[in-house]
């Protein structure tokens, strides 16, 4: 029996999708949720500081979408493991906090050696993280080969220079 | 004495009867003022009569009415498959039927035009065969943009009321020139052979201009949502222009226009190869092999420079927003990529087989098939480079045996220098089979055919050795120079295929005929190959689609109209296939009935 030729095409192009879908379900399925919100309270310990640092660098902040911890190599954004250690001497007259804010606030103020400029403005749409928020992702970077220092109530750059302007 | 007495006793037994019927009678009726009664049952309840009773509700109903608060829906759900999956799959159709009646005519008025230059009447006979396949297209195209925008505006109103604020001055040209698309559209076929040449072909390109300039307004929605410009922090409009002439506007409508013709010539391939499997005589079959050759060598020759757009559209989005880039290409979306170079993979070896099978029906082409081989090793080598990925699912114990997520030696290939550096060489290997497809039957009578070979072998290897040299110099430089590299590697190749091909040319001026081309001499597995093709090319259409918008994730426009919905998240690659290819097989079930249509106007035309 001859199979009709429209049925041999019909059942050509389901074989090809059939077969595209087969592939689709062979790489990793992962559902991207939008980020939660990190829960920030004025009474939060440092530890809890950087914590709740931590869940804003890995999920809201997008930070991994471009940094990685303790890689070397060919790298396309500058690693920041240890970055709490070496964040004081990287640019002259910054502390680490202040240079770590500049980072955030105004990422292309400086631009490390060897990157290109590539820093989204991560305090407005679409990653807009609260000033409390960045505070939590100092404190945690801070953690990162140091010791945390910035609390949820430090006044940090630029935050700090438009008080004193005032 | 006696009767006295019983009278006595009479008087006092009715006393008491009397007293003893009263307290039975008192008792009854406590005993039943203590009982419950219903409502209904009860006859002391006060009675509403009917009449006010209604008229009381009907004043309640208007008085809720009147006072009812206007609250604008944010989003409405459609049934059962949610909104998204409803707008997903009517926008994908629309695209592909839209792609579809864009392509078509542009290569259709290239073979009239190429026709009327060469006064050969078998071109202006095909291009009129592709054109209709566009009536029926094009009216499946506009049904379903209404019924898109119908759904759009049903299920997002607020989200389109954003657009309509935004875009409002755009929305009546496009409906003017819809109506002016409509009309070159049906004055350009209906009016075959009925015009001047010259005019019928002036109609033609009027299609043409005003099918892109739809186009390009309706990429201007779109690429906003993506990457948003012309207005201020709240979002509100600051320069329509601005809006419209976004990072990725020009990059989408470059790469859409090319993409189009190679996804309609696919398609119109797909058309001629049912027509040949069905065909009764040597004559259609000769007619429709020509047909399919023709439409497959349109898609392959869009289809060859595509990665290029690709590579401009990715470098604009990453220029607008490195996040946004990086969720591309190294986030969600990084093994969707692997899935496009499986699609990417199969089309380059189906062109290169349906080429190497078109050799058939050449004479004198045995020559060249002990090449094919060779080219097919390379195919498949760089088949398996690209669909490399750079890091393994793997269980702990395989991540410890690798020393992390990526394969000790294979992991360098998933990187991007080698999947340019494969890309680049599979367009270089099936420019290769082409060249020697069309060489098949032929040999050079110039004085310079040693030389001028010489020099197109020496092109292409030395491009092939630069172009590998330059993906391997990628794995040594840093980021900044590494992206870069794609510049020159693209540029190399670019520079090869347009040499060898005038070289080739010039070459072939008056070449001797050894053989015959024998039309519709072709094994009918090529034309199955077609059909595979042309599935292949809409399956990739509808994954990219999907990319290009599931790149905005949990946002409407990016950065300003966040998606707040029961959908603000993004499925997993593999639901996503299984929606494309739900679209797919729909969309081959109706260019199935636009095909079964255009049958009839050609039997109709057998039959006068």
């Amino acid at each position: 029996m001859t199979v009709p030729i429209p049925l041999r095409i019909l059942g050509l192009t389901v074989a090809t999708t059939a077969f595209y879908t087969l592939v689709g379900q062979l790489v990793p399925q992962k559902e991207v949720h939008p980020p939660k919100e990190a829960e920030l309270k004025k009474d939060m310990t440092s530890d809890q500081i950087v914590k709740a640092g931590q869940e804003i660098f890995e999920g809201k902040g997008l930070c991994t979408t471009c940094h990685t911890l303790g890689k070397s190599g060919a790298l396309r954004f500058p690693d920041l493991g240890g970055i709490g250690s070496r964040a004081a001497s990287r640019k002259p007259g910054l502390s680490d906090v202040d240079y770590l804010a500049e980072s955030i606030y105004d990422p292309n103020l400086f631009i490390v050696p060897g990157f290109n400029p590539g820093m989204p403005v991560i305090n407005k749409p679409p990653i807009g993280l609260s000033d409390q928020e960045i505070l939590a992702v100092i404190a945690y970077l801070q953690s990162l080969g140091g010791k945390a220092s910035v609390t949820l109530d430090s006044k940090v750059w630029p935050i700090a220079a438009a008080a004193g302007a005032q | 004495m006696k009767g006295r007495l019983n009278l006595k006793i009479a008087v006092a037994s009715a006393v008491v009867v009397a007293l003893a019927l009263g307290a039975t009678v008192g008792l009854v009726r406590f005993v039943l003022s203590r009982e419950y009664r219903s409502p209904v049952r009860s006859d002391q309840a006060p009675q509403t009569p009917r009449v006010t009773a209604e008229q009381d509700a009907a004043a309640a109903k208007t008085k809720a009415d009147r006072e009812k608060p206007y609250v604008e829906d944010t989003y409405r759900r459609f049934p059962v498959v949610g909104s998204r999956i409803a707008v997903w799959v009517l926008a994908q159709l629309h695209l592909l039927f839209a792609a579809f009646v864009l392509a078509v005519p542009i290569f259709a008025l290239i073979i009239e035009f190429i026709g009327w230059l060469n006064g050969d009447k078998r071109y202006n006979e095909l291009a009129h065969e592709f054109t209709k396949l566009l009536s029926v297209s094009f009216s499946l195209t506009a049904t379903f943009g209404a019924f898109l925008l119908f759904m759009l505006v049903l299920l997002y109103p607020k989200f389109m009321s954003y657009l309509m604020h935004v875009f409002s001055p755009t929305f009546a040209p496009y409906v003017g020139l819809f109506f002016l698309e409509a009309f070159f559209l049906y004055t350009y076929y209906y009016g075959w052979g009925k015009f001047a040449p010259v005019t019928h072909l002036l109609l033609g390109l009027g299609l043409n201009v005003v099918g892109t300039a739809i186009m390009l307004i309706a990429n201007s929605w779109l690429t906003f949502m993506t990457t948003p410009a012309g207005i201020s922090e709240s979002g509100a409009v600051v320069n329509t222009w601005a809006a419209v002439h976004n990072y990725t506007w020009m990059p989408i409508n470059i790469h859409r226009v090319i993409a189009n013709v190679a996804f309609g010539g696919s398609v119109a391939a797909a058309y001629a190869a049912f027509k040949f499997l069905a065909a009764k005589t040597d004559a259609e079959r000769a007619h429709y092999d020509w047909m399919g050759y023709i439409g497959n060598f349109v898609a392959i020759c869009a289809f060859l420079p595509l990665p290029f757009a690709g590579y401009w559209l990715a470098s604009e989005i990453y220029a607008y927003s490195q996040t946004l880039g990086l969720q591309m290409m190294g986030g969600a979306f990084s093994w969707l990529f692997i899935i496009q170079a499986v699609l990417i993979g199969n089309l380059f070896l189906g062109a290169n087989y349906y080429l190497w099978l078109g050799m058939g029906r050449v004479q004198a082409s045995e020559r060249f098939q002990g090449y094919i081989k060779f080219l097919l090793i390379l195919i498949a080598l760089c088949f398996a480079v690209w669909a490399t990925p750079r890091s393994i699912i793997a269980t702990v114990s395989e991540t410890r045996a690798m020393g992390g997520g990526s394969h000790p030696q294979l992991g360098y290939l998933g990187v991007m220098s080698a999947k340019n550096t494969a890309v680049n060489i599979l367009i270089l290997t099936t420019y290769v089979s082409f060249l020697l497809y069309r060489r098949s039957g032929r040999t050079p009578t110039v004085s310079w055919a040693k030389l001028g070979n010489a020099l197109q072998v020496a092109i292409s290897l030395l491009t092939g050795a630069f172009v590998i040299f330059l993906g391997i110099y990628g794995y040594f430089v840093e980021a900044a120079v590494r992206i870069g590299l794609s510049v020159p590697q693209v540029s190399s190749v670019l520079f090869a295929m347009i040499s060898v091909t005038v070289i080739d040319v010039l070459m072939y001026r008056n070449a001797k005929e050894l053989g015959e081309t024998h039309w519709g001499r072709i094994h009918p597995i090529s034309q199955y190959v077609l059909i595979f093709l042309a599935v292949t090319f809409t399956w990739l259409m509808g994954l990219m689609g999907y990319v290009r918008s599931g790149l905005r994730q949990h946002w409407h426009v990016y950065g300003v109209v966040r998606d707040t919905s029961v959908d603000a998240f993004t499925p997993t690659l593999g639901f996503a296939t299984q929606v494309v290819s739900v679209t797919v097989i729909i969309f081959f079930l109706l260019i199935g009935f636009v095909f079964w249509l255009a049958s009839l106007s050609s039997h109709e035309r057998e039959d006068a």
